[in-house]
């Protein structure tokens, strides 16, 4: 018995410890503010006025990232309208898209929640259309009139995303090398790599270029040799061709005849540069904010990705992808959708917090009035994006594109398949996952459209 | 052990002279004390196994014959396609494969090691005994994932712990021929002592007098050990076994921390599998129809090692 | 003489496995007390070279680790109690009482033992979502509350028991209620022990299901919290380290305690 109550007494100081916390709910407010400014120039918002009848009122804004430049979006709101509370809950990227469409379609979920657009076709049918003046948002955000679909908008991009090589200032300097050496074809990055990798026999001292587990990015540069994802219809995908094969050649040569870097040398890139082992990677803008907040210790610089000939411009220079702004859960109760309407229209006018969220993820922002920010146009990596003019969207890639690829570069990378092979493969795999889900391309929507050449 | 109720003959109290029953009553009917208590407990199993298993089997069992996607809302009767589909994937048979063999090597070395450790534990000649005790029992009572964690960071090619220490140079998460090895590894690390303790529990409970015996007529230690003490572990062994069958067919964590599956799918197992047709693409139908498939080969497993315990035990008596 | 080099041959053995088993948890703890730039330094050092107690700070600030962990032991400890009273009282109305049916209900019941989670998961998912319980504790506790192990380990253990005891109660005229409080629950202290540690650990360790159920950082268990820990603040690894220490402590306290009970009541469980 005297286990048993041992137990009970655990038990009940468990409840003690756990019972406590959660609640803060905001307060009611009596009175509208009066005498803020209205913010914004063609889409406004005026925030003299009372929301929720000043009532307090609790909602739900998940996200994978970015918690702190979001959650800032978040706390100036609450503080023009203190009845109201956002709460932000951030999970991992694999969490958030294993429970978030599962959430929604039980019929619950959060009032607000982030998008990624590869999720378009899971996450579109629960988004409720955002009460804006569709008019004065396509007058202040590029490409906002591309997601107007019947007169009506769920998500629109608050910034562009591609890819750029990242390297290690310290390093750079240590090689010899200066701003002016930064390579602009491949051949050139190549003799740049092998300067900044060092060895000690056989064995990687340091990698000069690493690109382990970042296929999902690496694996789609394919455009540059001229070659698109899809065929021509748009719906078929046809990444199973020469171009993506010599993409992927090119780098694995890096590593089996430069030897530059090896498959088994810092497993993931990201950490690998990180932690001061490699020179170079390539990634995507959003690594900006990680390296920030999980490597402050690195002095990183960027520059835009090489072509293989500098005196020709490429067919697109790579992908870029847009990020999307926040969606309303079309289920949530109608007060709670009132609040999350109201909130994205001040989000979408708010520029300081914009700014600083568009710095974060190194973006080309598509808030007009963000553009000639001298803080932006600063940034080294909005620099380095140069005219987003050959730059290709290929719609919102559905998951399986990059999930697929990733599997077919570590079939090839450690699992000695041929290249060939490995790519047909991953092209079976998303053929047939479309084939559920459904998805047309966008890439014929490029200025420079040309097909694939055969 | 075994899972035949005993003998009625034996629940018979037995009569004893200074205890005289003031009424005689039939235990097989029982009082109305007895009753209560009785229905009560049969009422909730029987709710909760209704209500948490046989439902939800049924709705698996259902569900395995439809294109189930709970996003869409689609709930199709396709009649045996996901079964045929999951028994035609190459994928499929091979984490079917790959599951066996990481069950049979873990499981291998979870009895040797657990039987080994726990019999030099057990022995008089140990100094320290609850030192190793707690010590072998330690990695199992961490979580798994806290595990996993620690593991992935040994197994770093460049700063784990693994390759500095012994100056080694494999990349072990990665490298195909090492990956499911060094999940296996992590594994069997976490669980031998699990083993050790049931084999200690086991070895706690044998007669003294059997070994006594054993002694006088001369035999030796190695002797006593192998034909007394070993047949007295049989049920232990067959216990350790078939729950170790039970929770490797569904290991399905290490995979999620350490390797995603990955490199390819050199270590994708079944439960994983089945995870990422459920919860990443949502085709719960499939998913479904391979978690059945998985049910079967447990249910076939479970049982073979029962009748080849029974069956043993049947020679050792007659 | 003999036994004495024995004796300290097999010692020597067992202690230098119990290195190997032990090494992880040292260069864990050990690590926990590493500044972050010494964790991915090339050169590695068993011992750090300069201590810091930042990693055990940070995780509570980032992460309030505290309230997940107060979580755990919430969960754990309702969750074991509950199935200890009732695969006590399963267990003895199964091994003392006859009835119809009764090797069916123990069948059915220790049958559920073998069920891969694959199986029940999905539907259980959708069940328990359509019943509104999510991010709500019942969702992790109602699954858990009858073990089809529990009740197979307490039946085993009823055995033990003496009828006698029982006849003897009720001559006195002792309800059945009164009978399993009084008499059998303290006669089955080792069973229960063992149970305990058992149903302690799958719950502390338990990481799917909490993980569908729980939405909400703040009531998420240690261990989903942990991957969501290592998700956004992937190469916080002295935070992990610390995070892990901590997390193992309570379990490990835990099996201490009811250590010697434990081994007792497996044997008297296990082994007919």
């Amino acid at each position: 018995m005297k286990i048993m109550r041992a137990i009970a007494s655990l038990g009940a100081a468990a409840v003690l410890l756990t019972g406590c916390g959660g609640g803060g709910a905001g307060t009611t407010v009596e009175k509208a503010p009066s005498g803020q400014p209205i913010q914004g120039t063609n889409l406004t918002y005026d925030p003299n006025k009372l929301v929720n009848d000043g009532k307090p009122i609790e909602l739900e804004w998940w996200m994978w990232d970015g918690d702190k430049q979001f959650q800032a979006f978040a706390d100036s709101y609450q503080e023009l309208h203190p009845n109201v509370t956002i709460k932000t809950v951030n999970q991992p990227w694999e969490a958030y898209w294993t429970k978030l469409p599962l959430q929604l379609q039980s019929g619950k979920g959060p009032a607000l929640f982030n998008i990624h657009n590869s999720y378009d076709a899971t996450l579109s049918p629960y988004l409720e259309s955002y009460d804006v003046d569709l008019a004065a948002l396509e007058k202040d955000y590029n490409g906002a009139a591309a997601h107007v679909v019947d007169e009506k908008v769920k998500y629109i991009d608050y910034g562009i995303m591609t890819g750029l090589i990242w390297y290690n200032k310290a390093m750079w300097a240590e090689a010899g090398l200066t701003e002016k050496d930064y390579p602009k074809n491949w051949e050139d990055f190549r003799g740049i790599a092998q300067k900044l990798t060092k060895r000690d026999g056989d064995t990687i001292k340091q990698a000069g270029f690493n690109f382990n587990a970042a296929y999902n990015s690496l694996g789609f540069l394919q455009y540059q040799n001229g070659y698109n994802l899809m065929a021509e219809d748009a719906v078929t995908p046809a990444l199973d061709n020469p171009g993506t094969l010599q993409n992927m050649q090119y780098f694995l040569d890096l590593y089996n005849v430069d030897k530059v870097g090896s498959k088994d040398f810092g497993p993931k890139a990201i950490e690998s540069f990180g932690k001061g082992q490699s020179a170079m990677i390539y990634e995507w803008g959003h690594l900006h904010g990680t390296l920030d907040k999980n490597y402050p210790s690195i002095d990183y610089g960027t520059f835009q990705t090489p072509v293989p000939d500098a005196n020709e411009t490429p067919y697109a220079f790579d992908r870029y992808n847009g990020e999307s702004t926040p969606g309303i859960n079309a289920g949530a109760d109608e007060a709670q959708k009132a609040i999350a309407q109201d909130f994205m229209n001040f989000f979408l006018t708010d520029k300081e917090d914009m700014k600083n969220l568009v710095l974060n993820y190194s973006l080309a922002p598509s808030y007009k009035v963000l553009a000639d920010d001298p803080d932006i146009a600063a940034n080294p990596v909005v620099q380095a994006l140069g005219s987003l003019d050959r730059y290709i969207w290929p719609g919102p890639m559905p998951a399986t594109f990059e999930t697929s690829i990733t599997k077919a570069w570590e079939d090839v990378v450690y699992n000695g398949v041929d290249p060939k092979s490995a790519i047909a493969g991953a092209q079976k795999t998303i053929a047939s996952d479309l084939a559920k889900s459904g998805f047309t391309s966008a890439e014929p929507g490029y200025a420079h459209y040309a097909p694939s050449p055969r | 052990m075994t899972l035949t109720t005993r003998p009625k003959a034996d629940k018979r109290p037995p009569e004893k002279n200074n205890v005289i029953p003031r009424k005689p009553r039939s235990r097989k009917r029982g009082n109305a004390g007895e009753r209560t208590l009785r229905n009560t407990v049969i009422i909730v199993i029987g709710a909760s196994l209704l209500l948490l298993t046989a439902y939800p089997i049924g709705l698996a069992f259902v569900g395995s014959f439809h294109y189930w996607n709970p996003l869409s809302g689609a709930f199709d009767f396709i009649g045996l396609e996901n079964y045929t589909d999951l028994l035609s994937s190459g994928e499929f048979w091979s984490s079917l494969l790959r599951t066996g063999v990481f069950s049979v090597v873990v499981i291998f070395f979870r009895v040797a090691l657990g039987l080994a450790i726990a019999v030099a534990i057990f022995s008089n000649l140990t100094r320290g005994k609850a030192i190793f005790r707690t010590i072998f029992y330690m990695p199992t009572v961490t979580p798994l994932v806290a595990v996993a964690y620690i593991w992935q960071m040994m197994y770093n090619p460049q700063t784990g712990a693994i390759n500095t220490f012994f100056g080694l140079d494999i990349n072990w998460l990665y490298d195909p021929n090492f990956a499911l090895p060094s999940i296996i590894g992590m594994t069997i690390w976490k669980d031998f002592g699990y083993a050790v303790i049931l084999f200690l529990a086991g070895l706690h409970s044998i007669p003294e007098d059997a070994l006594e015996a054993a002694s006088v007529d001369g035999a030796n230690a190695w002797q006593r050990f192998w034909s007394i003490t070993l047949p007295l572990l049989a049920p232990m062994t067959v216990f350790v076994v078939i729950t170790s069958i039970i929770s490797y067919l569904q290991a399905f964590v290490q995979v999620l921390v350490l390797t995603q599956g990955g490199p390819g799918t050199s270590t994708q197992l079944i439960s994983y599998l089945i995870y990422e047709q459920a919860f990443v693409k949502y085709d719960f139908g499939y998913a479904s129809a391979a978690a059945f498939v998985l049910l079967i080969f447990t249910a076939l497993l479970t049982l073979i090692s029962f009748r080849l315990s029974a069956g043993r035990k049947n020679s050792l008596e007659g | 003489m003999r036994t004495r080099i024995a004796s300290g041959v097999l010692t020597s053995l067992l202690a230098m496995i119990g290195i190997v088993t032990v090494f992880p948890f040292l260069w864990m703890v050990l690590s926990a007390f590493k500044p972050n730039s010494e964790i991915n330094a090339a050169e590695q050092n068993f011992l750090p070279q300069s201590w810091t107690f930042e990693n055990f700070l940070s995780i509570q600030e980032n992460f309030d680790f505290l309230r997940l962990f107060g979580n755990s032991v919430f969960l754990s400890v309702t969750i074991t109690a509950i199935v200890l009273y009732t695969s006590a009282l399963a267990g003895f109305v199964i091994a003392k009482y006859e009835f119809r049916g009764r090797g069916l209900l123990f069948g059915f019941t220790v049958g559920t033992m073998m069920i891969p989670w694959a199986v029940t998961i999905i539907p259980r998912y959708t069940m328990f979502v359509d019943a509104g319980l999510q991010d709500n504790y019942l969702s992790i506790i109602v699954p858990a509350a009858i073990s089809g192990f529990g009740i197979f380990m307490m039946r085993q253990n009823m055995h033990a028991v003496p009828d006698e005891v029982l006849e003897a109660a009720r001559i006195d005229g002792a309800s059945e209620i009164r009978i399993f409080h009084r008499i059998v629950l303290p006669m089955s202290t080792n069973a229960i022990a063992a149970l305990a540690i058992f149903q302690f650990l799958w719950v502390w360790d338990d990481y799917l299901w909490p993980y569908l159920m729980i939405n909400d950082n703040a009531n998420q268990v240690l261990a989903v919290g942990l991957t969501t820990f290592a998700g956004q603040y992937g190469t916080d690894y002295g935070g992990l380290f610390a995070a892990t220490t901590i997390s193992i402590l309570p379990v490990i306290v835990v099996y201490i305690i009811f250590q010697r009970r434990f081994i007792a009541g497996v044997a008297s469980a296990a082994v007919k």
